[in-house]
């Protein structure tokens, strides 16, 4: 019986998702939230209301956008909501809705890591679009200079230009004069070698004789 | 100067730190970010999206705006306008999906009037040719169980609310419709004669009432300001002895009701009994308008003749001869005239144009001689369970497979000869089959459908998609065509099952998929079997069980005919194998069952005794708390799932070895608390010893959903009511630096009783979230995405990386290294991470994934209202190149290189013969 054990064991079991269905008083019902959509500005978002939902505690109560932008959400018991504006091209900052028993009404910004932090917003809400949805990647374009300043093709044409150009350059006349300027001009500038000035240094005692006796010798001879 | 630097050098040690460990956000973000956006110009190219909008329960055909519409309002709380010639949506609105958002009117003038919800209600008033909201008022009533029976209506531009109470009056209310403006208050009408069987036909109202056999039929125009009551025997109508009282499926004409088969209309005071017989008892039948008078129009479902529909002049009882067909082919079950709209052309013929609504939820519009100008599936909005079917290969590829496949033939004939000739043949079959594609050219190809046949990548899959209503759909998944459907009358799919039992990859045997469901009336099990491919029903085809099924699975090992069977266990504990023969390959197999209300969990293990399989239940959790806990969510791993990493590298190069256990089943209770309000429970059970390996609490939680579990990761959501947010709490699941078995040994629940090292965390979702999946790959050597469906309409994909439980405060050395993103509390949930763009999908309840042949490449299908396919690829596309890759300039710089290659070789050539002429 000690062989080896293989256990497969597959069970599918669904049950579905209830929620649970919130009991609610008559004089709780029938608080509304109001408030004003601003349109984005976009002249062809001619049909702007149509696409843009009122979403009050992610779709559990919905508001519709009116001709001039205003909106209201019936129904609601008192407690605690956050109004989204739902616009597929469009982010609408949400914003937290308070209603106490008594039917008064606080408006505050959402914050879900710091959740006892008021900073209030005006109610009637006032909805105004933040910025655009940037959804896709801009796809990278060909350019010519990113083509040439490009690290690889840097190291592919700088050799390039030593190897071909270089030596065309070494063949015209002109240039080569120019060299031979540039060569005559280095050995004119009487720049003291190091090797010379540390054998002048080191050398001191023996071998300054014989210089000075080919330079009588030259004296001599003049 | 040295002040200064004393002041600086702290700070700049301190940007220093700040950089360091910005440096890893840097890193990690860019990383993503890359990953998961897609290009504009890729839209539509991986993805579709399907618009539905429910079974219509109200429709009108626009007859005032230029643009030619149908306004329909459906059981989904839905308004809608359709296209009159293509029926795509034109515009939306989607009311709340509990009762607040029922929709009870539907009304065109000038105008569209609707009014919602039930008590409180809310009327509102469309603009008809754009959908924007023009007014809305709310009215609420005092609560009692009669409005349930109320009932509205416009009349003279005035809205009628009318509830009845039964065996006492009737309460009417008349009210100004675009403000709510109330005329006279509300006037209540004795009638005690009123009961259920009561039908309206505006303003009346008309009832049975009486003594068996003394019966009246009684009526009155409920708005009319003095109280008109008309009476008379109902024997004058019906020699049956109990009248039954049914409204027009349509009636825009004249005020009348049906009684027993009889049309009986209310002219002037009067009942006036029509002289038109309705020909079955259970067809549809609609009072319309034409420019001849009045027309009756009667459609059912014919068993002999199919559908079939028939027109009458309701005056002269005439049959109106050139409206009336049937039609063997249309399949509408129970049809349903929704709508019907008759004109009359130049030749002074009738023109309809009839909106059917069938019982499998589908709306067909159709014009005269039974042409359908369009179809609309309306089940698909309420898809119950999907299951992605591999395509069979081609019959080429299958023949180069058998090649290379078959063990047993080479056997028989295992002389070189025979192989040889073998692959002479299938290469001779290559040759033709390409000469023929050659041959036919590209013209032929592009009017036929592409094959249903496996691609190289095995992206073309079918989705077989169960429904509510018990229809199942065959969908193509990379256009989203409607392959074939299947519809079972008698199926409930509430908590139904699908199971691909056999895949299309064994020819000569056919692909095989089984639907365990329940019966509509009896509550037993009933077994739907049909080849995915096709949609036509094989082996045990559709089956009747006596006894409700407690628990079903599949059998792990496949018969000869690599067929894996299904095992059921049913309310008796006796365990039923289908087919019967496969009885003997039953062998440790184990089954759990959890109660949702008693949140008891029972454990059973199969045993073959040679003659039958029976259950034994071996051990049982009780996880109801002191039994307020009910079980919510249960939930194992996917039974295709292949795990091919078993570890993860940490810095020090040791390994940290996952727990992967094969039997884990996560399951969510909740339940009222005394002192925390709301308590959600986590456990995590061993479905083949019971044993619970880690179980955490959350208090002043409530609503939770959509757990995920995948290799040795779970997660699930539910609602923070203390800090009103929505969380998701992550679980994983370690063994430890070392294997608790040896590396290629099966994982065993039985032997040894260790429990594994759980971490843990939960974060905040800053949005609501509507569904969940996760990504699912071939091996899962991919990195694992979670895709969240938020209620906006989005479908998020995070990677698993941001909710890793693993994520340190602020990580030390090691776990910096290893890549490891600190902790923040607030998951990001970035528009670059939206996968279906700004294609917003509406009412949102399920999320499907399947693997590809790619590894790379994971399938995603969204369901709700709308259905979303698109495919995602959470490590970028290694194993493909990108779509956008460029073969022009690829072989542009190839052909380049050659000709260069050949060119300098001739001038070389001529470059040496020149040096050696010199």
């Amino acid at each position: 019986m000690n062989t080896k054990i293989i256990i497969i064991y597959i069970s599918t079991f669904v049950l579905g998702n209830v929620y649970c269905a919130s009991d609610l008083t008559e004089e709780e019902i029938g608080h509304v939230i109001e408030g004003r959509v601003f349109p984005p500005e976009d002249p062809n978002n001619s049909n702007w209301q149509l696409d843009t939902r009122v979403h009050v505690n992610g779709g559990e109560y919905i508001g519709f956008v009116r001709e001039d932008g205003t909106f209201v959400v019936h129904n609601l018991p008192s407690g605690s909501y956050v109004v989204e504006i739902v616009h597929p091209d469009y982010m609408y900052e949400p914003v937290r809705v308070e209603i106490n028993s008594k039917g008064k009404y606080r408006a505050r910004k959402v914050n879900y890591v710091q959740t006892s932090q008021v900073i209030q917003v005006p109610y009637p809400l006032r909805m105004k679009p933040v910025t655009k949805f940037r959804y896709f990647q801009v796809r990278e374009q060909w350019r010519l200079t990113d083509f040439l300043f490009n690290p690889m093709v840097v190291m592919m044409v700088l050799p390039l230009f030593l190897i071909m150009i270089l030596p065309k350059m070494m063949n015209d006349p002109e240039t080569k004069e120019d060299l031979k300027q540039i060569s005559n001009l280095a050995k004119i500038s009487d720049v003291p070698e190091m090797s010379e000035m540390f054998t002048k240094i080191f050398n001191r005692g023996s071998v300054p004789k014989p210089t000075s006796s080919k330079a009588k010798q030259i004296k001599k001879r003049q | 100067m040295g002040n200064l630097s004393i002041n600086l050098k702290p700070n700049f040690m301190g940007l220093l730190k700040c950089l360091n460990s910005i440096n890893w956000f840097i890193v990690f973000f860019s990383l993503i970010n890359l990953s998961m956006c897609i290009y504009e110009d890729q839209i539509g190219k991986f993805d579709w999206r399907q618009s539905y909008v429910g079974r219509i329960k109200f429709a009108q055909f626009d007859t005032v705006s230029t643009a030619r519409k149908i306004i329909v309002a459906t059981e989904e709380n839905v308004l809608a306008a359709l296209n009159l010639k293509t029926g795509q949506v034109v515009w939306r609105h989607v009311f709340e999906s509990t009762s607040s958002g029922n929709i009870q009117l539907l009304h065109l003038s000038d105008q569209i009037i609707t009014v919602t919800g039930s008590n409180p209600y809310l009327v509102r008033g469309w603009d008809l040719s754009t959908g924007v909201l023009i007014w809305e008022w709310g009215l609420t009533l005092q609560k009692n169980e009669h409005t349930d029976f109320s009932e509205w209506w416009v009349q003279n531009g005035l809205l009628v609310h009318m509830v009845p109470k039964f065996g006492s009056h009737i309460e009417v209310s008349v009210y100004n419709v675009a403000t709510g403006h109330n005329r006279g208050a509300t006037s209540k009408l004795p009638a005690v004669w009123i009961n259920e069987g009561c039908v309206l036909s505006p303003p009346y109202y008309t009832c049975i009432s009486g003594s068996p056999g003394n019966q009246l039929l009684l009526s009155m125009d409920v708005t009319s300001d003095a109280v008109q009551i008309i009476s008379k025997p109902l024997a004058e109508y019906t020699t049956a002895r109990n009248g039954n009282l049914n409204p027009f499926d349509t009636n825009t004409v004249i005020p009348g009701f049906l009684l027993n088969e009889k049309i009986i209309l209310i002219r002037g005071n009067k009942f006036e009994a029509i002289n038109i017989a309705i020909s079955e008892p259970s067809a549809s039948v609609a009072l319309v308008d034409s420019a001849s008078g009045p027309l009756v129009l009667q459609t059912w479902n014919d068993e002999a003749k199919g559908f079939t529909l028939m027109a009458h002049n309701l005056v002269s009882g005439q049959r109106v001869n050139e409206i009336g067909w049937s039609d063997r082919s249309l399949s509408i079950p129970e049809p349903e005239l929704s709508a019907v709209i008759c004109t009359k052309t130049a030749r002074e013929q009738h023109v309809c144009r009839i909106l059917v609504t069938a019982a499998d939820d589908a709306s067909h519009l159709i014009q005269q001689e039974g042409r359908v100008l369009w179809t609309r599936e309306e089940a698909l909005a309420n898809v119950v369970a999907v299951e992605f079917v591999d395509l069979p290969v081609s019959d080429l590829d299958a023949a180069i497979e058998s090649e290379f496949d078959q063990k047993e033939a080479a056997k028989m004939h295992s002389s070189v000869l025979a192989a040889f000739t073998r692959r002479l043949q299938s290469q001779f079959q290559q040759l033709q089959g390409a000469v023929r594609a050659l041959l036919a050219g590209d013209a032929a190809a592009a009017d036929e459908p592409p094959p249903l046949v496996r691609d190289y990548f095995n992206l073309h899959k079918i989705m077989v998609l169960l429904t509510d209503t018990g229809k199942i759909f065959g969908m193509d998944n990379l256009s989203g065509e409607i392959l074939w459907k299947l519809y079972e009358p008698n199926l409930n799919t509430e908590a139904a099952v699908m199971f691909t039992r056999r895949s299309a990859r064994h020819p000569p045997h056919d692909a095989y998929l089984t639907v365990v469901g329940k019966h509509e009336e009896t509550g037993n099990g009933l077994i739907v079997s049909l080849n995915p491919i096709r949609g036509t029903p094989v082996g045990e085809q559709t089956l009747h069980l006596d006894v409700q099924i407690l628990q079903c699975a599949v059998l792990y090992k496949a018969d000869a005919q690599k067929l894996h069977a299904l095992i059921l266990l049913d309310k008796d504990e006796n365990v039923q194998i289908l087919p019967e023969s496969s009885a003997p390959l039953v062998e440790n197999m184990y089954m759990h069952v959890a109660d949702r209300s008693s949140a008891v969990v029972r454990g059973y293990a199969l045993r073959h005794d040679g003659e039958r399989v029976s259950a034994k239940n071996i051990w049982s959790v009780d996880l109801s708390g002191g039994g307020s806990q009910r079980v919510v969510w249960s939930v194992s791993k996917p039974a295709a799932e292949r795990i091919h990493s078993a570890g993860r590298v940490l810095p020090d190069r040791s390994v940290l070895y996952k727990h992967l256990n094969p039997n884990l089943v996560l399951l969510l209770t909740e339940g009222p608390d005394p002192v925390h309000k709301d308590v959600v429970v986590a456990t995590c059970v061993d479905g083949v010893s019971g044993g619970v390996l880690s179980a955490h609490v959350h208090r002043r939680a409530r609503r939770p959903a959509l757990p995920l579990h995948s290799e040795h990761f779970l997660a699930y959501l539910y609602y923070n009511d203390k800090q009103r947010r929505h969380e998701i709490a992550t679980l994983e699941l370690y063994e430890g630096p070392e294997r608790w078995v040896p590396a290629g040994a099966a994982f065993s629940s039985l032997r040894g009783a260790r429990a594994p090292h759980v971490q843990r965390h939960a974060y905040i979702v800053p949005a609501a979230p509507a569904a969940a999946a996760l990504s699912a790959t071939e091996r899962s050597l991919t990195d694992k995405h979670v895709l969240l469906a938020l209620s906006t309409g989005a479908i998020v994909e995070l990677p698993w990386a941001l909710l890793e439980p693993r994520r340190a405060l602020s990580p030390a050395g090691e776990a910096r290294e290893e890549g490891l993103v600190p902790y923040a509390p607030e998951l990001p949930l970035p528009a670059e991470a939206v996968v279906n763009y700004n294609a917003t999908l509406l009412r949102l309840t399920r999320i499907h994934t399947a693997p590809s042949g790619l590894e790379s490449t994971s399938l995603v299908l969204a369901t709700g209202l709308d259905l979303f396919y698109t495919r995602i690829a959470p490590s970028k596309t290694f194993d493909l190149l990108k779509d956008d890759f460029d073969y022009y300039l690829i072989s542009v710089v190839l052909a380049a290189l050659v000709l260069a290659t050949y060119s300098t070789k001739y001038f070389a050539a001529r470059k040496m013969l020149k040096m050696a002429w010199k």
